[in-house]
Parts: structure tokens; C-alpha cells; sequence
């Protein structure tokens, strides 16, 4: 199977944002910069969320239909999350 | 959100019910009673009619009929499909708009002036605490299953639960709001005659639930500065008392 | 879920597999009990669903009349015909059992009969799954049954307000019974959801196509997509419930800062969809009706089908106008106002539809029209009432009283009065009688007169507030009024129970289509149907339906176009084929539908960490082992039974072409279980919020050991990537090398978790230590439940390849369980940076 060199490639890219997600806590920049800090950890883990399900579960290689089945379920997320969280600010 | 000049401009013109949470809820619940009937008994007879009207009563029949095992499709009248749309939308959605203007009235309004009074709901009763004029402190006064406030003035209560998840409402006097454990809701009325009226529990509390009811005392303004000194005085000498009982 | 992949796959191919045997795709007779207890055809369930959810409605309504009879006068302290806390309870499984045991599965079962006939299906895509689902649905109606036994039901109204839910104001066993009841619930609509989901998108006949679903079918599948994500949302919901009454978290104590606002967002996200969850289905068998009965084809359909789409999508987006006096900001509500108004249009232009398509009608004023036009009156005047709470300084006063009652009751039992609709029409063609004409028109002029009179009283008393029964005299001529109408509401319901009872023993034989004018595909065949629904393969390619033998639709499919990227399963297709037959029977869902029962049992005794003592204690201890054990072995057992089900494909499959039936299922599931993950990590959130973000830290004290645990799952996430191409490879080394090493790495996770978890025991910080360890403990705990449950299945495939599976070119289970632990790495990737890092 040709994509085996293409799933190592992104393990070893998933291993080195994890790494990184937790090197932004170690330089501090959470206490330096709470915002920014938080900004990117979240950039991260988006990154390699969509990279395991774009590759690692083929989504790439499925009819659109099935990512949007799995939008809709993380649409609902947020809605709930941001309108529940705004609600009490 | 509305900008505030606009609100305000609005509030100003007259068209959007304001006064006591009695008049502006009976303003609004009438016109849309009347306009709900109105709408409800135009609906519904037309349906009537045309049930009547369309009844099968034998007879050659010149239209094409659905037959069994066609692929579904629909009928015509979409025209007159979205003229209905159209005219109910326009009537819900000025309806509820006009009722807005109302809502910002009534949201504006908390704490400005008047008296305030912390209201903490228990399984089952209800306990008041008065607070200062700028609604912060405690002033030392509290009653339990008695609310005396004076007639003409807004009453501004600050409403928290001490255990589970009530609902303080006045129904006479129209006002209502959650009282939940860690929360406080703020909300007021203003009664316009003196009288005892009750307060309800409005949300299921638990086996007391029914009977977890408030007298709201309205009297009349001296009458009940006259009440408040003297509820204020026992409470000093109270405190005084506890002082000197303490041996300080 | 990835259990029951096996055998559809390697059905008619893998015949080297034990126990494969086709003997049992003849059912046993109707009148034996056994056939009812093993069955997996949809016609069977969707009648087990209907009488049961009969059952229901009789011990719901016997409730409502116990709440009326205390209703007849306002009650001084301890008189009355109910003690306050029997009448709470009255009140909170009242309203419990009509939403949650009856109105829903009722729908559910007229789903099952007839979505498949509708679409051209033969069974669903998963008839054991199906079976499970009503199984489970009952377990969870014996738990609401028995939690009555076991001190108190919850007595906390049917949307379980927090804090009177947790065990410091509601110690009973029985509320936490109630609560697993609901979960139990939660389990069986995600089951169907799924199933039902995966059949309509994928088993359409060839010419099928989305537009031109019957309407029943497109008001199910909108809302089994509605029931998937809300009942997730619920599902959540309940569960931190459940930690809160059994493990001891804090997530709804009073001291939670936000603990009592969370559960009012979390149950409404959920119970406003579940509005239109009751309600669709009504709507869809009215449409089906008022087309049949005036003889016109519904005005606007595609308007109609819009507006149905419209109101799914933002049912999503209304639910905090259930709570516009808790402390939520103006912003808020004004938001929400404007989506409540939105939320209104479609419904009228669906009325204004249904109203329309009577012009120029020969209507016939048979039994299930009346009931379908009744529903539709009493629609509207539910519709126009609750425009009155949709203006938020009226809401504010209605909030809590008997508007709100007798409100939602206009709207929710206008929705049973269309399901009553689709009894009787539906009727002939499940029992194959013919129902008793005049007692069916006596029963409508009762129930009408009854649900009127009982109902609209409540209009005019609307002061009282709800659940008291101690209200101000002035009120009382309504409230007796309101208890004699439902007295008579209840002679109606049985009126129609005695008419249909008796028409099955003693009615005229129905004949296949009993009425002029009806147009959709169950009235094609006979009544009832054969078990295999059609004479041969349905078709609408010529533009009508026909049946048409097997080549013949392989050519029809292959001119349709749309299966053709289905070519590669065409050879699994089975139902009329010669040499394979789809299997009826199977025991493993009533089995499991059992240990789940027991199970769910057993765990209510568990009141914050600890059982009651003495024998109490050794039985709920005895009946938790015996139910897990049991569980574990029905299900895997389950897995292995050789069982052939229809595949899907061979029609219209839009939008999911390609997509095999079993990989979508997962996909589905999947979907719901990140509403489950988002509506905890959601809760974790908003506490956050609720306490101040910053003033909040992470509970391990160093993201060290979660980062090691990230590297585990990611490379264990490489490792079943692995598996899957060693399959494809045909390498029988190489795949059990490769799932053992996700085991071992899944393992090192649990591990790992176990030591932080006891250093932090050992340190004091408990499940109830803050809502900060709460939030932490639980939502990580789910997580991990999710792998241990991930594990378990592994060791089965290990066990499965080991003795040669996957590796014959049948390897999509080990893609479908792929599917499923990528989605718990990725879970993880979320929780480690909120739990350990921010």
C-alpha cells in the first residue's frame, strides 16, 4: 500500500504538534500571554484533529456528505458551548 | 441589539406600552388575545368551510386524481401558499417587535430608584432582606413569608435561592423570576393600590411545594417608613443587645 | 456498534465461518411467544413498539387522572387524594412516560412498519440493531415501572431541575432508577437513530429520490437526524446526572457556581428539538392522510419538505426561551427571541399547506381524516398561543403556570391525536382488518369533546402555577371542568382500544389498499405484507412504482447510475437471490435488552460511591456483577452470530453513494457520540465560565504524563492504521502484530491515567473534592470508558484474526473499528489541552 509512507509522515507530524502544544505551555507563554497562548494550543489541537480525520479515517477519500454528518455534530457543540458560555457573561 | 437612541426614541414615542408590569402585561396580553382569536377563529373557520365546502358528495369529478404507486409530487396554489406565509409572518413578527420596545422598558428599569429587597427562596418559604438605597448592603431588616412594601413605588428585588431551584412571582402584581442557588436575578414591580396580595412559588421545589407562599403586604408610604423604623430600631437593639451580651 | 459488522460483511461470502447456517430465516408462527421474543423484521418490531407504547399512554394516563382527581379542589395540607410527594411524583412520570415512553415510541413503531414499505425497503439496514433498540426501550420502561418500588420515582417534575435532583434533596433509589431509566432510553434512540438513518439515505428503491420520499418518511428522517444529536445532548445530560447521584461529583450542588443554569441548558438544548422530535411524525401521517382523503396531492410539497428541513436545523437554536427569567443576559434573549419568531414561519406555511390541499378535494370523513383535521385544528390553537410566549414580557408572567400547560398540551397532544390519525389509517394494512367505522367516529366525537374541555380550561385558570395543587378558589369550576374532560379523554382512548382490540380478533379482512386516492408504496402490497415486503424488487425509475424481478433491477439500478459506485457489494445483495437468504431471528437483542435491564438495576443501588448495606446491598451488588457479565458475553456473542441482513446501494443512496451501510452506521454513531463528548466538554466550559476562567487551573499538576498519554494513543491511532493495511496485504502476522500493539499502547494509556488518578486520590483530591475535579474526572472518565470499551474490542479482533478473519478481503470491520478509535484520539487531542494544559 503506497499511502503507508503517507500515514508515517503524519504520525511523526501529529507526534511533533502535540510536543509543540505542550511547549508553549513549558516556555511560560501562558502566564506571558494567556490569550495568545490559548490561541494556539486550540490552533493545534484543531490541526490534528482534522489531520486524523482527514487522513487516518480517510474523510479526504469519502463522499462529502460523511465530513458534513460529523460538522453537524460539532456545530451543535459549539452552538451550545458559545451560546450557553455567552448567556452568563 | 437595538442602539441605546434609538431604544430610547422608540420608548418616547407612545407606542410601546410602559407603567407598572400590570398595565403594560394587560395592554399587551389583550391585543394579543383579541389579534390570536381574531387570527385562530379566520383560520380555523376557513378550514370548516372548505371541509364543508369540498365534502364528497358523489358527482363526476373533472379533476386528476393521486393514483396509487405515482412518485410523489405536489399540487399548485404555491402563490397563494407564500401570500399566507407572507401575511402571518408580518403579523408574529410585529407583534413580537412591538412587544421589544416593551421588553427594553421593563429590562431599563431595574434598579434605578425605589426600594430594594433581597428575596432568598428556601425549601419551602421565602425569606426578604431590605437593602440600602443603592440596592448593595444589607440593612439589617428581614421578614420571612412577608414582603411589606409601600404603595406607588418600584420595588426592586434581587432574587437567590438558599437550596434548590425556585420561582418567586407575584401574579397580581405581574412579576416573576428564577430563584436559583448561586444566582441572582433582578427584577421589580410597582403596586398601585395598597392591599395584601400573595406570592407563588412557581417552579416544582419538592414536597412543599404548593404551599410555598409569601403575603405581600402593600401599605400605604408613611405607614410603612412608620413599620421599617421600627422594624430597623429592634433590629439595632438587637444587635446592641448582642454586643452587650458579649461583654464588649 | 463495530461488533455487529461482522457478519453482514462476510455474509454469502465467508462461508467457512462456524454457526453459518440459514435455517433460521423462517420465523416461528405469530401466535407463539417465541417469535416475538427473537424476531428482527420491521413490521414485528414496529407492532412490538406500538403495543407497548399503548401500554404506556394507559399508565400515563392513569397518572394524569390521579393528578386531576388531587385537581378537583384546592388541597389544604395533607388531604387530598395524594400525599404531596405521591402527586409529585404523579407529575414528574406523567409527564416523563407520555414524552419518553409513549408519544416517541408510538411514532417509532408506525417507522418501523412503514418507512421501509414507503422507501422500498425489505427490512432496515441493521434488523438486529432494530430489534435491540425496542428492547432496550423496554428495559427502560421496566425501570421507570420498578423505580416506583424503590422508595420514591423522582418526584422532581419532567425536566429534572437541578440541584432537587441530586441525592442531598432526592435521596430516593428510586429517582437515580428513573434517571438510568433515561439513559437506558438515550441508548435505545441512538440505536434506531442510526439504523433508521442509514436505511432511509441508503435502501431507497432505484428512482427514489430524496424529493420524492413519501412525507411520513421525510418527517421520520428529519426526525431521526433531530433525535440522533438531541438525544446525545440528553444523553450527557443524564449521565453527569448519574455521576452526580451515584459517584458523588458536584457538577449540579447547589454551591456550583452555574451548576443549576447548566442543567437548564443542557436539558433544553435537548427538549426543545424533542418538541418536533413528538411532533414530526404526527405531521408527516397527517399529510400522508389529508392527501389520501381529499384526493390532492399535498399544495407546495416542496415548500413543505423545505420548511420541515428549515425547522430541524433551528430547533437546535430556540431552547433558552425555556429560560428567559434564569440569569441570562438581555443579548441572549433578544437572540433567542428573533430564532423563536423564525422558528414559527415554516410551521405556518406547513398549516397554510395542509389547509390548501383540501380546495377542490373529494373529501371522505373516514375515521383517521378526522382525527388528522382535528390534530390540525388543535395545532393551531396550540400555534397561536404559544406566539404568546414567544413575546418575552408576556413569558414572563406565563412562565410557570397553567398557560405553559395547557399550551404544550394543545401542541403535543395534537400530535398524538395525529398519531391516532395514523392508527386507524395504518391499521388495516398492519393487522390486515378492518376496523369498526362507527365506534372509530364515536371515539373522535369523544375525544375531541374530551381533549377540549379538559385542556382549554386550563386556558382560562391559567394563574395557577403548575405542579401545585393548592390554588386560589376562584379557579376551581375550571379545574373540575378540566378533570371531568379528562375523564372523558380517557373513554376515548379506551373506546379506541376496545374498537381495534376487537377488530383484530373479529373485523372484515382489509383488502391491500383500502383507501381511494392513497398513492404510497405500502398500500402496493398486501395487508399485511409478506415477510419479505415486495413481490419483487420496488422500482420508480418508469415513474411509477413496479416490481420488478431481480435483473431486471440490476439494469434499472445501472440506468439510474447511482449504484454504480456500489458495484463492488452488488454481489452481496441478498433477499430474493437463490443462493442466499437474509436471516429473521436472532436472540442476542432480547438477551442484551435483558442484561441491560439488570445492570441498569443493579447500579441504582449505587448512591454516591457506596451500596446500602445488608441484603439490600448484596442484591444490587449481585444484580451489577450479573448484569455486566452477562452484557459483556451477549454482546460479544452478538458479534459473532452469523447474521445476513439487506445491503444497501442498489437504489438511490444519495447523499452517501459508496458509503457501505455499516461504515455510514458508524459515521452516524459517531456524529451523536461528539455531541455526547461536546455536550461534556461543553458543561466543563460553561462551569469554567461560570467560575472565571483564569481563576481556574488544571487539577494534574503537570501536562507531562497527558503528553505521554497523547504520544500512546497517536502512535496506537498508527498502529490500527497499520492493521488495516497488513489486512490489505493479506498478512495474518502482520495484523494480529499490529492490533496487539494497539492493545499494548491502549493499555500504557489506562495505565498511565490509573497512576495520576491514585497519586491524586492519595492527595485528597477527590470526585467531589470542586466542580474543577468534578468536570475533570468525569469528562476524562468517559474518555476513557471509550477506550477500555475500544480494548475490549480489540482483543476480540486480535481473537477474530488470530483464527484467520479479515485477511480473505472482508477487512472493512477493521476499518470500521478504525473509524471509531481515530475519533477517541482525537477526543483526546481536545481533552488533554483543556484538562492538563490551559
Amino acid at each position: 500500500m503506497a499511502r503507508t509512507k503517507l500515514y508515517t509522515g503524519i504520525y511523526v507530524a501529529l507526534f511533533v504538534i502535540a510536543t509543540m502544544q505542550v511547549a508553549v505551555e513549558q516556555i511560560g507563554l501562558l502566564e506571558s500571554s494567556y490569550m495568545l497562548a490559548l490561541g494556539l494550543i486550540t490552533v493545534f489541537s484543531l490541526v490534528k484533529a482534522v489531520v486524523v480525520a482527514g487522513y487516518f479515517q480517510h474523510l479526504v477519500w469519502e463522499p462529502r456528505s460523511v465530513t458534513y454528518v460529523m460538522l453537524l455534530g460539532f456545530v451543535g457543540f459549539l452552538a451550545l458551548t458559545v451560546a450557553a458560555s455567552y448567556s452568563i457573561l | 441589539m437595538i442602539p441605546d437612541s434609538t431604544a430610547a426614541s422608540v420608548l418616547q414615542s407612545g407606542l410601546v406600552p410602559q407603567g407598572t408590569r400590570v398595565q403594560v402585561f394587560s395592554e399587551i396580553y389583550w391585543v394579543f388575545l383579541g389579534l390570536g382569536t381574531l387570527v385562530g377563529a379566520v383560520v380555523i373557520g376557513y378550514m370548516l368551510y372548505n371541509a364543508y365546502k369540498y365534502s364528497y358528495q358523489g358527482g363526476v369529478d373533472e379533476e386528476e386524481r393521486p393514483k396509487l404507486g405515482e412518485v410523489p409530487t405536489g399540487g399548485g396554489k404555491g402563490k397563494k401558499l407564500f401570500l399566507s406565509l407572507g401575511l402571518s409572518a408580518i403579523i408574529v413578527i410585529s407583534l413580537i417587535a412591538w412587544t421589544y420596545g416593551t421588553l427594553l422598558f421593563v429590562e431599563g428599569q431595574t434598579g434605578e430608584q425605589g426600594v430594594d429587597v433581597q428575596v432568598e427562596g428556601y425549601q419551602f418559604g421565602w425569606n426578604f432582606y431590605y437593602l440600602d438605597d443603592g440596592g448593595d448592603d444589607y440593612t439589617g431588616v428581614n421578614t420571612t413569608n412577608e414582603l411589606r412594601v409601600p404603595v406607588d413605588t418600584q420595588i426592586n428585588l434581587q432574587v437567590t435561592s438558599d437550596d434548590v431551584f425556585h420561582n418567586f412571582g407575584i401574579p397580581q402584581l405581574k412579576v416573576k423570576t428564577d430563584a436559583i442557588p448561586g444566582e441572582t436575578t433582578e427584577t421589580w414591580f410597582e403596586a398601585s393600590d395598597t392591599g395584601n396580595y400573595t406570592a407563588h412559588c412557581y417552579e416544582l421545589c419538592g414536597q412543599g411545594h404548593s404551599y410555598m407562599d409569601a403575603e405581600v403586604i402593600v401599605m400605604e408610604e408613611d405607614e410603612f417608613q412608620d413599620w421599617y423604623d421600627s422594624q430597623n430600631a429592634s433590629t439595632n437593639n438587637e444587635s446592641a443587645a448582642n454586643v452587650a451580651a458579649a461583654g464588649v | 456498534m463495530t461488533d455487529d459488522n461482522q457478519p453482514r460483511t462476510d455474509g454469502g461470502t465467508a462461508t467457512a465461518l462456524p454457526g453459518d447456517s440459514h435455517d433460521d430465516d423462517h420465523l416461528p408462527p405469530r401466535w407463539s411467544l417465541k417469535r416475538w421474543l427473537v424476531t428482527t423484521n420491521h413490521k414485528d418490531v414496529g407492532l412490538l413498539y406500538l403495543a407497548t407504547a399503548m401500554f404506556f399512554l394507559v399508565f400515563g394516563g392513569v397518572l394524569a387522572l390521579l393528578i386531576r382527581a388531587q385537581m378537583w379542589s384546592p388541597r389544604a395540607p395533607g388531604t387530598g387524594v395524594l400525599s404531596a410527594m405521591a402527586y409529585n411524583q404523579a407529575v414528574s412520570l406523567h409527564g416523563l412516560i407520555m414524552v419518553f415512553w409513549f408519544i416517541s415510541p408510538f411514532a417509532t413503531g408506525f417507522a418501523n412498519y412503514i418507512v421501509p414499505l414507503q422507501i422500498g425497503a425489505e427490512d432496515l439496514a441493521f434488523p438486529r440493531l432494530n430489534a435491540l433498540s425496542y428492547w432496550l426501550y423496554l428495559a427502560s420502561g421496566i425501570l421507570v415501572f420498578a423505580s416506583f418500588f424503590q422508595g420514591s420515582s423522582f418526584a422532581g417534575g419532567w425536566t429534572l431541575y437541578a440541584p432537587l435532583n441530586i441525592p442531598a434533596f432526592m435521596p430516593s433509589i428510586g429517582a437515580t432508577t428513573t434517571v438510568f431509566a433515561i439513559v437506558v432510553f438515550c441508548a435505545s434512540i441512538t440505536v434506531g437513530g442510526v439504523n433508521f438513518l442509514t436505511t432511509i439515505h441508503r435502501m431507497r428503491a432505484p428512482g427514489l429520490t430524496m424529493r420524492s420520499l413519501p412525507l411520513f418518511t421525510w418527517s421520520w428522517l428529519l426526525t431521526a437526524w433531530m433525535m440522533l444529536l438531541a438525544f446525545a445532548a440528553l444523553l450527557a445530560a443524564v449521565m453527569i446526572l448519574l455521576s452526580d447521584r451515584m459517584l458523588g461529583t458536584t457538577y449540579f450542588a447547589a454551591t456550583t457556581a452555574g451548576g443549576s443554569v447548566l442543567w437548564t441548558h443542557l436539558f433544553w438544548f435537548f427538549g426543545h428539538p424533542e418538541v418536533y422530535i413528538v411532533f414530526f411524525p404526527a405531521l408527516g401521517a397527517m399529510a400522508e392522510i389529508f392527501q389520501t382523503f381529499s384526493g390532492n396531492r399535498i399544495v407546495g410539497r416542496k415548500w413543505f419538505i423545505v420548511s420541515m428541513v428549515l425547522v430541524a436545523l433551528q430547533s437546535f437554536i430556540v431552547w433558552m426561551h425555556h429560560m428567559f427569567l434564569t440569569s441570562i443576559n438581555l443579548e441572549v434573549k433578544t437572540l433567542f427571541m428573533a430564532t423563536t419568531i423564525g422558528i414559527s414561519l415554516p410551521f405556518d406555511l406547513m398549516v397554510f399547506a395542509l389547509i390548501y390541499t383540501l380546495i377542490k378535494g373529494r373529501i371522505r370523513w373516514d375515521t383517521p381524516m378526522l382525527y388528522a383535521f382535528g390534530a390540525l385544528v388543535l395545532f393551531i390553537v396550540g400555534g397561536i398561543t404559544g406566539v404568546f410566549l414567544g413575546a418575552v414580557v408576556l413569558d414572563y408572567e406565563f412562565r410557570g403556570t397553567y398557560w405553559v400547560v395547557a399550551h404544550f398540551h394543545y401542541v403535543m397532544v395534537s400530535g398524538v391525536t395525529g398519531l391516532i390519525a395514523g392508527l386507524f389509517y395504518w391499521f388495516p394494512k398492519m393487522t390486515g382488518k378492518t376496523y369498526d367505522e362507527f365506534l372509530g367516529k364515536l371515539s373522535f366525537a369523544v375525544y375531541f369533546t374530551g381533549f377540549n374541555l379538559l385542556y382549554f380550561p386550563l386556558f382560562l385558570a391559567w394563574g395557577t402555577p403548575r405542579r401545585v395543587f393548592a390554588y386560589r378558589p376562584e379557579y376551581v369550576g375550571w379545574h373540575r371542568l378540566a378533570s371531568v374532560g379528562a375523564v372523558i379523554l380517557g373513554i376515548a382512548f379506551l373506546l379506541i382500544i376496545y374498537n381495534l382490540a376487537k377488530s383484530i380478533v373479529a373485523g372484515d379482512d382489509a383488502a391491500a389498499n383500502p383507501w381511494p386516492y392513497s398513492t404510497t408504496a405500502e398500500w402496493a402490497v398486501a395487508s399485511p405484507p409478506p415477510i419479505e415486503n415486495f413481490p419483487g424488487k420496488p422500482s420508480y425509475v418508469s415513474g411509477s412504482l413496479e416490481f420488478l424481478d431481480d435483473d431486471a433491477t440490476a439494469a434499472a439500478a445501472a440506468d439510474g447510475g447511482t449504484a454504480a459506485t456500489d458495484g463492488g457489494h452488488a454481489a452481496l445483495e441478498s433477499g430474493h437471490g437463490d443462493d442466499v437468504h437474509v436471516d429473521h431471528a436472532s436472540y442476542w437483542p432480547v438477551t442484551i435488552g435483558l442484561f441491560t435491564l439488570v445492570t441498569a438495576l443493579g447500579l441504582s443501588g449505587l448512591q454516591v460511591g457506596s451500596y446500602p448495606s445488608g441484603l439490600e446491598g448484596l442484591f444490587y451488588q449481585g444484580a451489577s456483577v450479573l448484569g455486566v457479565v452477562g452484557l459483556l458475553g451477549s454482546i460479544t456473542a452478538m458479534g459473532y452470530e452469523n447474521f445476513t441482513a439487506h445491503e444497501g446501494g442498489l437504489g438511490e443512496a444519495w447523499p452517501f453513494e459508496g458509503v457501505e451501510n455499516t461504515k455510514m452506521g458508524m459515521w452516524v454513531f459517531l456524529a451523536s457520540d461528539v455531541v455526547l463528548f461536546g455536550a461534556f466538554i461543553g458543561a466543563a466550559i460553561f462551569l469554567r465560565v461560570a467560575y472565571g476562567w483564569t481563576q481556574w487551573h488544571p487539577i494534574p499538576h503537570n501536562p507531562i504524563p497527558g503528553l505521554v498519554n497523547t504520544y500512546l494513543l497517536l502512535t496506537s491511532s498508527f498502529t490500527v492504521i497499520l492493521a488495516l493495511v497488513a489486512a490489505q496485504k493479506r498478512s495474518r502476522k502482520g495484523v494480529v502484530a499490529s492490533l496487539t500493539l494497539t492493545f499494548l499502547l491502549g493499555l500504557g494509556f489506562l495505565a498511565n491515567k490509573a497512576i495520576e488518578w491514585v497519586v491524586l486520590f492519595s492527595e485528597g483530591t477527590g470526585l467531589d473534592s470542586s466542580v474543577r475535579a468534578s468536570t475533570y474526572y468525569l469528562t476524562t472518565g468517559l474518555h476513557m470508558g471509550h477506550v477500555i470499551a475500544g480494548l475490549l474490542v480489540t482483543a476480540y479482533l486480535i481473537w477474530r484474526a488470530w483464527n484467520g478473519a479479515y485477511t480473505d478481503g472482508n477487512d472493512e470491520t477493521l476499518e470500521y473499528f478504525g473509524l471509531y478509535w481515530h475519533f477517541v484520539d482525537i477526543v483526546w487531542l481536545f481533552l488533554f489541552p483543556l484538562f492538563y494544559i490551559v
